[in-house]
Formats: structure tokens, C-alpha cells, sequence
């Protein structure tokens, strides 16, 4: 017994990695990869958002001059990019409640698909908020 | 005779604490979303945010958002942390930096929405 136990495959780093990248994966393994990446991209924004917005306790020019690198039209797509991981996390988070709560383990990969339209949906919709007043000008409006 | 061997507790409060979190999270955030962007200047000006900071219940709002923003992602990221097999000491270590982390950018947030001022203290 005691000798087998030297046969007995131990945790290796190297191929526990190669497993799981080619392990098959149904959409649950993608959406529970993908919700770690935009989480932690999310709460990463978040402390870099609290550090910026604590120009505003200088007051109103502190405030604004570093506002000015914001308002870039490269920064703002960055935002839109941003409002991907948003949706993304919102939708398979609302998804992950119903599975919970709502025995939405029967239909959730019709859940996963409904998500993925309705994020694509509100993606288009944020486009057109958050741009929409640089389009118009555009058109001399 | 099966018990969790890792911990006393078995982590069903802050499972629903981050579901109930996550939820009104879902609805702050694309609302905070329109607000900031529905024209260039709402979300980058400073007399926009003044203007926002002078009702109480928005500040009310804001710090509510903080709050909830910092516990979902700091709890989320915990519990990335608690999928691994961690020796106690680097998980005690690990959970302590999250919360110090996350009272401390609590408290700047709060300290930003307080440092605004309300105009009508001011003449």
C-alpha cells in the first residue's frame, strides 16, 4: 500500500493549466470565466475611480484640470469599452440570481443567449448616449 | 459525520449579502452610467457635481453606491481567493488587506462626497 502511494499523480501546476484550457467548455465555464475577468476589471476601475474623482476635494480647478484628460474621444470609447464588462457582469450576474433563486438551472443557457442580445442591445443604446451629442455636432446641430 | 473542516461558518450570508448587493448594484450602476454621460458635461464638470451634490438624498445615494461598490468587488475577490486550498496564515493575510483595503477607499469616498460643498452655506 505504502508503495503505490509514490504512483499516486500529485498536483502538478504544468498540467492542471493544460487541463483546464482544454477542457471542453460549455457556455456556464465561459460565463464563469469571463465573470471573474470583468469583476476584477471592475473592482480595479473602481479604486482608480475613487483616486481621480478625490480631485473634486480641491476644489473646482484642481477638479477640472485633470477632468480636461477625461473628455478625451479616446478615453470616452475606453468608457464604452468599459460599459462592456458592466453589462457583461450585470447580465450574468442577474443570470447567476435566477439560477439561484429562481430554478433557472432549467433555462439558463437560453438565459446565456437572451443576455448576450440583450447586452449587445444596450451596448448600441450607451453608443448612441454617450456619443450622441459629438455626432450631432458633427451635423453642425 | 461531515462538517466544513475549513471554517465555523459556512458562507451563506455573504453568498445572499453579494447576491442582494450585485442586484442594486446592477441598477445604480447603468443608471450612474446615463447620468454621467448623457451629455459631455454632466460627468466632467465640476458644476455638475455640485450642482448633483446639493440634494442630500443623492449624496445619500453616492454613499450607498460606494459602499455596496466596494463590498460586492472586495467580497468577489475573496472569494476567488477562497476557490484555492490556502495555508491559514495567507489567508488571514489576504482577507485582512481586503478589508483594510476596503475601509480605507470607503472612507475616501466619503470623505470626497463630504468635502463638496452645499452652496447655501456658502453665502
Amino acid at each position: 500500500m505504502s508503495e503505490d502511494l509514490g504512483k499516486i499523480k500529485t498536483f502538478d501546476q504544468k498540467e492542471w493549466i493544460k487541463e483546464n484550457i482544454s477542457y471542453h467548455k460549455d457556455s456556464g465555464s465561459w460565463a464563469w470565466i469571463y465573470h471573474r475577468i470583468t469583476g476584477i476589471a471592475l473592482i480595479g476601475y473602481l479604486f482608480l475611480h475613487i483616486y481621480s474623482l478625490s480631485t473634486l476635494t480641491g476644489g473646482r480647478e484642481v477638479f477640472e484640470a485633470k477632468m480636461k484628460s477625461f473628455v478625451s474621444p479616446m478615453f470616452m470609447a475606453l468608457e464604452w469599452i468599459l460599459f462592456i464588462f458592466v453589462l457583461f457582469h450585470s447580465l450574468n450576474g442577474i443570470r447567476i440570481v435566477l439560477v439561484d433563486w429562481a430554478d433557472g438551472a432549467r433555462y439558463q443557457k437560453s438565459l446565456y443567449r437572451i443576455s448576450w442580445i440583450a447586452g449587445i442591445i444596450l451596448f448600441l443604446a450607451m453608443g448612441y448616449i454617450m456619443f450622441s451629442h459629438e455626432i450631432l455636432k458633427l451635423f453642425g446641430k | 459525520m461531515y462538517r466544513y473542516q475549513s471554517s465555523k461558518n459556512s458562507g451563506a450570508t455573504s453568498w445572499v449579502l453579494q447576491r442582494i448587493s450585485g442586484l442594486a448594484l446592477v441598477v445604480l450602476m447603468i443608471g450612474h452610467y446615463i447620468l454621467m454621460h448623457y451629455h459631455p458635461d454632466s460627468g466632467h464638470t465640476y458644476d455638475a457635481v455640485l450642482g448633483r451634490m446639493q440634494f442630500s438624498w443623492y449624496r445619500i445615494v453616492d454613499l450607498v453606491f460606494v459602499t455596496l461598490g466596494m463590498y460586492h468587488g472586495l467580497n468577489g475577490i475573496w472569494g476567488i481567493f477562497r476557490d484555492y486550498k490556502l495555508k491559514s496564515w495567507l489567508k488571514l493575510s489576504i482577507l485582512s488587506t481586503l478589508v483594510i483595503l476596503g475601509i480605507a477607499f470607503i472612507a475616501w469616498g466619503y470623505n470626497i462626497i463630504f468635502s463638496i460643498p452645499y452652496l447655501k452655506n456658502l453665502t
